[in-house]
């Protein structure tokens, strides 16, 4: 499976996430000769534990996520980053939680976008909004380098790219930057090869990044 | 949704069924070595109190696979009394191979664990049908898979399963039934929980099966 590299829209301090970067970010893919491809979409869930007595707590994880990707619509990731903790299951392992009726997903959020094909990148970028919610809660980029599997191979040309991307963005005056968060896979139990849980771990590190940064959002 | 039936055999007759199995199914026999795993959530956590199965493949190239099992109510009522298999809710998904420890980050705690080894038999009979032979084996200590023994030495387990949905579960309930009848000289196959023994007359069957290779008819 190809390098991923998943990143994050910082807005600089005082600035909000809006569509229009989400737009800004769109035209600057295809102002460098992005050939679009379609849409995309992801859905990630928070879990909470279901207690019979909310005075007993007993000691859980807080950040037990899962996420359904775009890749691989057969599968569902679980993460709880605090443990370093992703496994990856069959789709039909929601229906188990369902079951089990321990832990429910308590907020969802949806990752969606347009697709684009440039040379031998593939390009994601996509808002982040609660499902049934128009409001846009951060912006993500996927950058995908297809003829490469190894994350070591792949660093330096996924490099060059992203400081192009930066250049190229850098002339639409944005307030804010994407950035790449540097995570150590190994901890994760994850080799150099690329795989779908990889792209699983960044996304809820991702996710956490959003969060410790609480910025204030703007409708639509 | 799955059709479950099993019963036990005596191991010294254990053969003579691979014979008349292999003859009736038409397909290769796989070998068996699960390490099954049940885990119950620790108090307080769920609305009840819930139990999940881990089973790890041992036998599969080139590391072990894991699966996760929920097992659900079984049908009721008097349609269900009719039906002489189990007809149950079971939902299966493959997993990674650290779902366990995620399971234990989650609150679950082992509750008891068991190895399977034996065979089993997968083929298309109108339903999906597998049939398992094995011995259940217990650990002396936390998954010590190689020290493991025997829970009811001499004795092994029949199992006939076959995926259902709430569409179709007559049809392939009707045809585990129909199948199990076959076996009826080795093995008497009910639903579990629901135990008749050994078949009495099985050691006739079985010699006459190793006989002749399982070319007379029982």
């Amino acid at each position: 499976m190809p390098v991923k590299w998943v990143l994050y829209w910082q807005p600089n301090q005082g600035s909000t996430v809006s569509t229009q970067i989400l737009n800004e970010a769109a035209q600057c893919a295809e102002s460098i000769n992005g050939v679009k491809e379609g849409r995309w979409k992801a859905t990630l869930n928070y879990y909470k534990p279901m207690l019979r007595d909310q005075s007993n707590h007993p000691d859980l994880p807080r950040d037990f996520l899962g996420i359904s990707l775009a890749d691989q619509p057969s599968k569902y990731y679980f993460i709880i980053r605090s443990q370093r903790i992703v496994v990856e299951a069959d789709a039909t392992i929601q229906l188990i939680m369902e079951k089990l009726q321990s832990y429910k997903s308590k907020v969802s959020l949806y990752f969606d976008g347009f697709q684009y094909q440039l040379g031998d990148f593939r390009l994601r970028v996509g808002r982040v909004v609660p499902v049934h919610s128009e409001s846009i809660r951060g912006i993500v980029m996927e950058v995908e380098y297809l003829p490469i599997s190894s994350m070591e191979k792949a660093r330096k040309v996924m490099e060059e790219f992203v400081e192009i991307w930066h250049e190229a963005l850098s002339k639409r005056s944005l307030s804010g930057k994407f950035v790449n968060s540097e995570l150590n896979f190994g901890e994760f139990g994850l080799a150099d090869t690329y795989t779908p849980q990889h792209t699983g771990v960044q996304y809820a590190i991702v996710m956490a990044h959003m969060i410790a940064t609480v910025q204030p959002v703007v409708r639509g | 949704m799955e059709c479950v039936v099993q019963g036990i055999i005596e191991t010294q007759h254990v053969e003579a069924l691979e014979i008349l199995l292999q003859g009736l199914c038409g397909v290769q026999r796989e070998r068996l070595r699960v390490h099954e795993l049940t885990l119950k959530s620790v108090p307080n956590l769920g609305v009840v109190s819930s139990e999940v199965r881990l089973l790890c493949d041992l036998d599969q190239q080139p590391e072990p696979t894991w699966t996760v099992k929920h097992v659900g109510g079984a049908l009721r009522g008097a349609g269900a009394d009719q039906i002489s298999v189990l007809v149950r809710t079971m939902i299966e998904s493959k997993v990674s191979k650290n779902a366990l420890r995620m399971f234990y980050s989650l609150g679950y705690k082992l509750d008891h664990e068991l190895l399977k080894v034996g065979f089993a038999f997968h083929f298309q009979r109108t339903a999906h049908i597998s049939v398992s032979v094995s011995s259940v084996n217990k650990m002396p200590k936390i998954h010590a898979i190689d020290e493991a023994v025997p829970v009811t030495p001499g004795m092994q387990i029949v199992v006939v399963t076959a995926p259902a949905t709430p569409e179709n579960y007559s049809e392939v309930a009707a045809a585990v039934s129909s199948f199990c009848e076959f076996l009826a000289p080795l093995v008497h196959l009910s639903k579990p929980f629901i135990s008749t023994g050994v078949v009495p007359t099985a050691a006739a069957a079985a010699a006459s099966l190793m006989s002749d290779g399982g070319g007379t008819t029982l």
